[in-house]
C-alpha cells in the first residue's frame, strides 16, 4: 500500500499541489533571497492565496503556481539579479580600498523602470484610479516626513514625495472635483471623484511626524517607489486631460517661500489657457516669455517686482475672472451636476488664513469649492487688510483687531461647509469658542440607525437652502444656467413622482391579489388534510370565526413565531439566521450605548 | 651612587650623635688617632681626585663598583654588636687588625668642634672608623641630590641630540644607473587599453554617465487610449485589495459627546483581553490646533503595507439578506386550527409529581398516577376527582384500556402492574369485568416455559383487581387496540425483557429474544405490527410471524418514547437530547425530519387519534403542539408545522412536563406536570 500522497515519479502532480506552491519553495523555484522575491511581489502586485487543501500544512503561505511562472518572466527579476552582482563589485572594490573604482562602479548602478509594470497591473486608466488609496495615502504620509539627511529616507524622495501630493491636489482643485473632507485625530481625510472613482486619502497633521522604529522602511520605501512612478504616471495622464503640460515648472521664488500648492495653481491655470488656445492671447505669451525669463535669470530683485505684479493681474483682473468663467461654462457641459455645486460653493467670496490655521490644507480645499483664498506672508495674492475678504480663518483664543466687514471663523467650519455643501452660520464657529461637533461625511447615518444632533440640524440647514434656492433664480448671472436645471429637475422629479406613485399602487394591486391567491392555496390544503381526517366540516367556518379574534398577547406571540420558524430550519440557515441576529443586535446595542451616554451627557450638564 | 652619598649625610647626624657613646679616651690617642685622620683624609682627598676624575669616566659607566675600596674588609657586619667589646674594629687588605679610635670625650669633642670652623663638614665613618672631613664640592653636590637636581651642575640633562653618523656627501647605497628608456616613452599596452575603451565607448557599449546628472521625468503618456482598451489583459485571479475602512464620527477631532467614552468605560476596557479591546479610543480637542501629531500614523501606514503583500486575499461572498426570508415559510397558523393553545382547567390533587396520565376512550375520565403512590381518575369536563387508588408505590406509567367495553386501568408500579377496574360503565359491564378480573387459583396461569418465572398473575384483594408480578422493575405498558393483549416492557430482564399478555386468557409469553435494553414497546394501531424501541434504534416486528421487519436508525443518543400515526405508517420517536424523528416507514429507515425542538429531555411524544396534531412534552417545561398531514398520495411528503409552544408548568427537581396525552375526539392536550399539576390545554 503506498502512502497516501504518494506520487509515481515522472507523474505530474494534481489538485492543489500543482496550483499552489509555498513561499519558501517559490523562493527557491526563482532562485532568489526572500528579500527579493518580496520586492518583486510588492511590485508586481502578487500577493499570497488561499487553497482549498493545505497541502504542506496550515501555517504556511501559499501562492498561485501561475502567480510564480509569471514572475520567474518578469525582467524585473533579470534586472535585480545584475543589481546584485553589481552590488557585490562595489562592496569588493570598497574592500580592496579601490575608491576610484567603486565610485564608478556606484554610477554605473543598473536601475530598471516600473511603467511597464504599471501598465500591466492597471491595463486602463480607470483601474489605476481605483487603486489610487493607498498610493495617495502613502505620498502623503512620506511627503509629511523629515527631509533630513542621515535619516533612513532619501530627502529626494520625500521631496519627490511632496512635488507629487501637491501636482495631485493642485489637480484635484483646479477641477473642483474634491467631495468631502474630514479632520480625524489620525490627519486629514479627503474624497474626491474623478472619472466617476471615489478616491480617498488621508494626509497627516502638519506636524512633525514621528519615525517609529518597529517599522521596516525598506517595505514601505519598495511599496512608495511603486506608487510614486503611478502617481507620476497618473499625473501627467490628468495633467494632459486638462491641457496642462505636466512636469509643472513653478516659479521659484513661490517655491522658496514654500508655496508650492499656490504655485502650482498658477501654473495649471495659466496653463489651461495657454493649450487650447486658437484664441492665444498676447499677455498670455508675455507671460510665458516672463516665466522663461524667471528661468534663466533666477532672481532680480526688480523682475521679481514686475513678476509679483503680473502674478496678482490674473486674479484680479476681470477680464482673466471673464476668461475663467468662460472656461467654466465650457467644461460644464461634460461635467455633473455635483461638480457644479462644489464649484460654486465658495463662490466669489474671499478668504483669508491666518498664520496659525493649517495653510496647505486649506489652500487646497477653498480653491476646490471655488474660493479666493490668501495668507499671511510674502507673494501672497491680496493682503489682510483687503476689504473684499469675507471670512478670514483665525486658530487663536482672541482675536485682537477685527475687521467688521469679515466673518472671524475657525478652521472647521471650511470643513463643514464642504461636507454639508452649504455655507453654515459663522456664529458657531467664532473665535475663541468650542466649535460644534465635527461630524465625519463617510457615515450614513439612516444605515446606522443613529443620528447625531448637529447633522440633523445641517440637514435642516440643507433643506432650507434648498427652498431658499428653488424661488430666486436671479442670484447671479453666471449661475442663471444652474436653477434653471434645478426647476427641471423638480419638474422631472415630480413627474417622476407621479409615475412612481401609480407603479406602486399596481405593484401594490398585484400584490393583493398574489396573497388573495396564496391564501387561497393554503386554506385549500388545510380542507384536504381536515376531509382526510373526516373531522369537523365546519372547521372553515370556525376559522373565519377565529379570525377575527386574533388579537393575542404580542410579544410572546412573535417570540413563538420566532422560535416556530427556527426550529423548521435546517441546522446552516439557522446557523446564519443566528449570526444576523447577533450582529444587528450588536448594532442595537451601540446605537443603544450612543444614546444612553447622550442622555448622561445632558443629564450632567442640565443637573 | 646617589644612594651611596645620601647615606652618608644621614650619617652625618648620627655621628654627632654617636659621638656622646665614646667618652672614656686619652689625649694621646686623640692625637694620634687625628694624625691618621689627617692621612686618612689625605687618603680620602686623593680618592675624591680620583674619583673626580673618575667622574668623566662614571657618567658612562654608571656602577659604585668603580669606587676605591674601603680600608676596611670586614664586610658588612653588624659592627657595634660584634666588634662591641673587641679593640679592632677590622682587618685591613693586608689582615693586619685596624684598631678602634680612642673615643673622645663629649664635652672635648664638642670644644673641638666649636674651635673648629670645618667641624660641620666633618662626618664620622664608623665602618672604617674614622671621620671624614667633606669637601665644599662634595658638599654642594649633597645639597644638589637633596634639593632634586642633577648632582654636577655642569651636567646638562636636555642636551641637544648630536647624531653618531655622519651622512654628508656619503651618496645612496642603490645603483646608479641611468634611466631605461621605457621610461620615456609611452606604454603600447596602455594605448591599447585606451583604444579598446575608446573603440567600446564609440560602439556604446560603455555608457560615460555625468556623475550630476539631473533626475529627469520621464514620464509619458502610458495609458494611450482607453477606448482601444486592453481587454482582460489581466492574469486571472486577481483580486484588488478591500479599501480601508472610512473613518466614522467617533475618529473625529471634535466627536459628538455621545461617541466619547466615560472613565469607568475606558477602565473597563483594562479588564478585556487584548484582541477585544477597542483599537482606538475617541478624544475630543476642543479646537483644531490643540491636535497632536498622531504617533501611530507610520505604524499604520506600514501595517497596511504588510496587508497588501502578506494577506492572502480571496472573494468572499457576502450575503446581505434579510433574516426573514431564512425563514421557511409556513403555512398559517389561523388555517391549521384548531389545536390547542391555551391553558382551560388544572386537575390539582396530587401530592408529588405527576408521572403518567391516561385518557379513557370515551373522552370523559383522565386516569392520572403519581409519585405520592396513589393513582386518580378525574371528570375531565369538571375537573373532579372521581376515584383514588392508594397504590402504595410509585405509579410509573398509566394506561386505559382502549375498548370502551372494559373499563379497566393498567398501573405500572415498581414490580408490579396492577390492573384495576375503574368502574365505570353499566352494570352488565361490570359484572363482565368482576368476572375477567377474578383469577380463581392464585399461581395456577404461571406460563409453563421461559417465561416461568417472568409473571405471576396474582389476585389483588384490596383493589378487587389483578395483581401481575413481575421478575424485574417494569418500564412501560401499552394496550392493544383491541383490548385484550397487552405488553409490559422490562428493561433489565435480557431475553425476557418484552412480555405479551393476554387479559382473558391471563396468559403471558416472551415472544422476542435477543433485543438490546428495550425503553418502549407499542402496538401497530390497526395491523398485526409491533414496534420496540432500544436505546437508538426502533425495531418493527410481524406478530403474526414473529420476526422483525425493518430496522430504523434514528440517529439520536437516547429514545425516550414513541408514538405511531393513527395511519400506522409514520411515526414518531422523542430523545433524550430533545431531538424529535418523524419516520416515514413506507420511505426510508432513516428519519424524514429531525427536529431539535427542547432544550431538555423530551418526555413524551403523542400523536392525536383523529385530529392531523401531535405533541412533545419535555423537562423544559415546555409541551410542543405541531401539525402533521399525512397524504394519501405516497409521492407527497407529510407536511409538518410547528404550532404552538405551552408554557405554564414549573420545574421541579430538574423536571418538568412528565407525560402527555392527547382527548381522543377532541384537540384538547393533557400535559402532566412535576409540578403535582395537570393541565388541560383546548383551542
Amino acid at each position: 500500500m503506498p502512502p497516501k500522497h504518494y506520487r509515481a515519479p515522472g507523474k505530474k502532480k494534481e489538485g492543489n499541489a500543482a496550483k499552489y506552491i509555498t513561499r519558501t519553495k517559490a523562493t527557491k523555484y526563482l532562485q532568489v533571497s526572500l528579500n527579493t522575491f518580496r520586492k518583486l511581489c510588492i511590485l508586481k502586485g502578487i500577493f499570497p492565496r488561499v487553497p482549498k487543501k493545505k497541502f504542506e500544512g496550515n501555517h504556511k503561505t501559499y501562492y498561485s503556481m501561475k502567480d510564480i511562472t509569471f514572475l520567474a518572466h518578469e525582467p524585473l527579476l533579470e534586472k535585480l539579479r545584475q543589481k546584485r552582482a553589481h552590488e557585490k563589485k562595489v562592496k569588493k572594490a570598497k574592500a580592496r580600498k579601490n575608491k576610484e573604482l567603486a565610485e564608478r562602479l556606484l554610477n554605473r548602478m543598473p536601475t530598471y523602470k516600473l511603467d511597464r509594470l504599471i501598465l500591466e497591473r492597471y491595463p486602463t486608466f480607470v483601474d489605476a484610479l481605483r487603486d489610487l488609496d493607498d498610493c495617495l495615502t502613502m505620498v502623503h504620509l512620506f511627503a509629511s516626513l523629515p527631509a533630513v539627511e542621515g535619516e533612513r529616507i532619501q530627502v529626494k524622495r520625500i521631496h519627490n514625495c511632496r512635488r507629487l501630493s501637491q501636482e495631485w491636489q493642485a489637480f484635484i482643485s483646479r477641477t473642483h472635483s474634491l467631495r468631502k473632507t474630514f479632520i480625524s485625530v489620525k490627519g486629514i481625510y479627503y474624497q474626491a471623484e474623478v472619472q466617476g472613482q471615489k478616491i480617498t486619502w488621508l494626509t497627516p497633521h502638519a506636524l512633525q511626524q514621528v519615525l517609529t522604529d518597529d517599522v521596516d522602511f525598506n517595505i514601505m520605501l519598495t511599496f512608495l517607489e511603486f506608487y510614486e512612478t503611478l502617481l507620476g504616471f497618473v499625473n501627467f495622464k490628468l495633467y494632459n486631460s486638462i491641457n496642462v503640460k505636466y512636469p509643472p515648472i513653478l516659479d521659484p521664488r513661490l517655491e522658496a517661500l514654500a508655496a508650492e500648492l499656490y504655485a502650482l495653481f498658477r501654473y495649471v491655470a495659466t496653463g489651461s489657457t495657454r493649450k487650447p488656445a486658437e484664441n492665444q492671447s498676447i499677455s498670455s505669451t508675455e507671460e510665458k516669455k516672463d516665466s522663461d525669463e524667471k528661468m534663466d535669470t533666477c532672481v532680480n530683485e526688480s523682475d521679481l517686482q514686475l513678476a509679483q505684479l503680473q502674478h496678482q493681474l490674473p486674479s484680479n483682473e476681470p477680464g482673466a475672472l471673464m476668461q475663467l468663467l468662460e472656461d467654466s461654462n465650457n467644461d460644464d457641459d461634460d461635467v455633473d451636476q455635483d461638480t457644479i455645486e462644489c464649484k460654486t460653493l465658495f463662490k466669489n467670496l474671499k478668504f483669508f488664513l491666518s498664520r496659525e490655521v493649517p495653510r496647505e490644507a486649506l489652500l487646497f480645499i477653498i480653491p476646490a469649492f471655488g474660493g479666493v483664498v490668501s495668507w499671511e506672508g510674502e507673494g501672497t495674492p491680496f493682503e489682510e487688510t483687503d476689504e473684499d475678504i469675507a471670512y478670514q480663518i483665525v486658530d487663536r483664543p482672541t482675536q485682537g483687531h477685527k475687521f467688521l466687514s469679515r466673518h472671524y471663523v475657525q478652521p472647521q467650519w471650511v470643513f463643514d461647509c464642504v461636507n454639508a455643501r452649504i455655507i453654515l452660520p459663522a456664529d458657531a464657529y467664532m473665535v475663541g469658542m468650542v466649535p460644534p461637533p465635527h461630524l465625519s461625511p463617510f457615515v450614513d447615518d439612516e444605515a446606522e440607525g443613529y443620528m447625531p444632533e448637529y447633522a440633523e440640524a445641517i440637514k435642516q440647514l440643507q433643506a432650507t437652502a434648498k427652498k431658499n434656492v428653488m424661488p430666486l433664480p436671479d442670484l447671479d448671472n453666471q449661475d442663471l444656467a444652474d436653477p434653471q436645471n434645478l426647476i427641471a429637475d423638480g419638474v422631472m422629479d415630480r413627474t417622476q413622482a407621479n409615475e412612481a406613485a401609480e407603479e406602486r399602487q399596481k405593484l401594490q394591486l398585484l400584490e393583493k391579489q398574489y396573497h388573495d391567491e396564496l391564501k387561497m392555496e393554503m386554506s385549500g390544503i388545510t380542507y384536504s388534510a381536515t376531509l382526510s381526517n373526516k373531522k369537523s366540516e365546519n372547521s372553515g367556518s370556525e376559522e373565519m370565526q377565529h379570525k377575527d379574534e386574533v388579537v393575542v398577547p404580542v410579544s410572546t406571540e412573535k417570540n413563538d413565531e420566532d422560535d416556530r420558524a427556527k426550529l423548521y430550519m435546517s441546522r446552516k440557515k439557522r446557523g446564519l439566521y443566528e449570526a444576523i441576529e447577533i450582529s444587528n443586535q450588536r448594532k442595537k446595542d451601540k446605537v443603544a450605548l450612543l444614546k444612553e451616554r447622550k442622555r448622561k451627557a445632558l443629564a450632567s450638564k442640565s443637573g | 651612587m646617589g644612594k651611596g652619598k645620601y647615606e652618608e649625610s644621614s650619617s652625618d647626624e648620627e655621628v654627632n650623635s654617636s659621638s656622646d657613646v665614646v667618652e672614656a679616651s686619652s689625649d694621646e690617642e686623640v692625637e694620634s688617632s687625628s694624625d691618621e685622620v689627617e692621612a686618612l683624609s689625605d687618603d680620602v682627598e686623593s680618592s675624591e681626585d680620583e674619583s673626580s676624575s673618575d667622574n668623566e669616566k662614571v657618567e658612562e659607566s654608571d656602577s659604585s663598583e668603580d669606587e676605591v675600596a674601603p680600608r676596611n674588609t670586614v664586610g658588612d657586619i653588624p659592627l657595634v654588636e660584634w666588634h662591641k667589646d673587641e679593640e679592632h674594629i677590622g682587618y685591613d687588605i693586608k689582615g693586619r687588625k685596624i684598631k678602634k679610635q680612642p673615643r673622645k670625650d663629649k664635652l672635648a669633642s664638642f670644644i673641638e668642634g666649636a674651635d673648629d670652623p670645618k667641624n660641620w663638614r666633618k662626618i664620622y665613618d664608623e665602618y672604617n672608623d674614622e671621620e671624614i672631613e667633606l669637601t665644599k664640592d662634595e658638599i654642594k653636590i649633597i645639597q644638589r641630590v637633596i634639593s632634586g637636581r642633577t648632582p654636577h651642575a655642569e651636567v646638562n640633562p636636555y642636551e641637544d641630540y648630536v647624531d653618531w653618523f655622519e651622512y654628508e656627501d656619503k651618496g645612496h647605497p642603490l645603483s646608479n644607473a641611468p634611466e631605461p628608456k621605457r621610461r620615456f616613452i609611452p606604454s603600447k599596452w596602455e594605448q591599447k587599453r585606451v583604444a579598446n575603451l575608446v573603440r567600446k565607448i564609440r560602439a556604446g557599449l560603455i555608457k560615460v554617465s555625468d556623475q550630476n546628472k539631473e533626475e529627469e521625468h520621464n514620464v509619458y503618456s502610458l495609458w494611450t487610449d482607453d477606448t482601444d482598451s486592453v481587454e482582460n489583459k489581466k492574469r486571472g485571479g486577481y483580486v484588488p485589495a478591500p479599501k480601508p475602512k472610512l473613518p466614522g464620527h467617533e475618529e473625529a477631532y471634535n466627536p459628538p459627546v455621545e461617541y466619547i467614552p466615560t472613565a469607568e468605560e475606558i477602565n473597563s476596557y483594562e479588564l478585556m483581553y487584548e484582541e477585544d479591546r477597542p483599537k482606538f479610543i475617541p478624544r475630543r480637542y476642543l479646537n483644531y490646533r490643540s491636535v497632536p501629531a498622531y504617533d501611530k500614523g507610520v505604524k499604520e501606514s506600514f501595517d497596511r503595507c504588510l496587508d497588501q503583500y502578506l494577506c492572502p486575499r480571496t472573494r468572499k461572498k457576502r450575503i446581505n439578506i434579510d433574516p426573514e426570508s431564512l425563514k421557511p415559510k409556513l403555512p398559517s397558523r389561523k388555517d391549521l386550527r384548531p389545536y390547542p393553545t391555551t391553558c382551560y382547567l388544572e386537575y390539582r390533587g396530587h401530592m408529588g409529581p405527576v408521572n403518567c396520565i391516561s385518557v379513557d376512550p370515551s373522552g370523559q375520565w383522565l386516569a392520572s398516577g403519581s409519585t405520592d403512590g396513589t393513582a386518580r381518575v378525574w371528570e375531565i369536563e369538571t375537573g373532579r376527582c372521581l376515584k383514588i387508588w392508594e397504590v402504595g408505590e410509585v405509579a410509573r406509567q398509566i394506561c386505559w384500556n382502549p375498548s370502551p367495553d372494559r373499563p379497566i386501568l393498567a398501573v405500572v408500579l415498581e414490580y408490579d402492574v396492577l390492573l384495576l377496574n375503574s368502574g365505570m360503565g353499566d352494570i352488565d359491564i361490570q359484572t363482565k369485568m368482576k368476572e375477567l378480573l377474578h383469577i380463581s387459583e392464585p399461581g395456577a396461569t404461571e406460563d409453563a416455559g421461559d417465561s416461568k418465572s417472568a409473571v405471576t398473575w396474582i389476585q389483588h384483594e384490596k383493589h378487587d383487581g389483578i395483581r401481575m408480578k413481575h421478575f424485574k422493575a417494569v418500564s412501560s405498558i401499552e394496550w392493544h387496540f383491541k383490548g385484550d393483549y397487552f405488553t409490559t416492557v422490562v428493561p433489565s430482564g435480557d431475553s425476557k425483557a418484552i412480555l405479551l399478555h393476554q387479559l382473558s386468557k391471563k396468559h403471558s409469553e416472551t415472544p422476542f429474544r435477543k433485543l438490546g435494553i428495550p425503553v418502549t414497546a407499542v402496538f401497530h394501531p390497526s395491523k398485526k405490527k409491533f414496534f420496540v424501541a432500544t436505546k437508538k434504534f426502533v425495531h418493527v416486528y410481524d406478530l403474526s410471524k414473529v420476526e422483525k421487519i425493518q430496522k430504523l436508525e434514528t440517529g439520536v443518543r437516547e429514545i425516550s418514547s414513541i408514538s405511531i400515526h393513527p395511519g400506522g405508517e409514520n411515526i414518531i420517536v422523542g430523545s433524550k437530547e430533545g431531538k424529535m424523528c418523524w419516520f416515514d416507514l413506507e420511505l426510508s429507515t432513516r428519519p424524514y425530519k429531525t427536529l431539535k425542538v427542547h432544550s431538555k429531555d423530551i418526555t413524551r411524544v403523542t400523536f392525536h387519534r383523529t385530529y392531523p396534531l401531535f405533541a412533545s412534552a419535555s423537562d423544559d417545561c415546555t409541551a410542543y403542539v405541531f401539525h402533521s398531514t399525512v397524504y394519501s398520495d405516497l409521492n407527497q411528503n407529510p407536511l409538518i408545522v410547528p404550532l404552538e409552544i405551552l408554557r405554564g408548568h414549573k420545574p421541579e427537581h430538574g423536571r418538568g412536563v412528565l407525560d402527555c396525552k392527547y382527548h381522543p375526539r377532541q384537540p384538547w392536550l393533557f400535559t402532566a406536570g412535576a409540578d403535582s399539576i395537570i393541565k388541560l390545554y383546548c383551542h
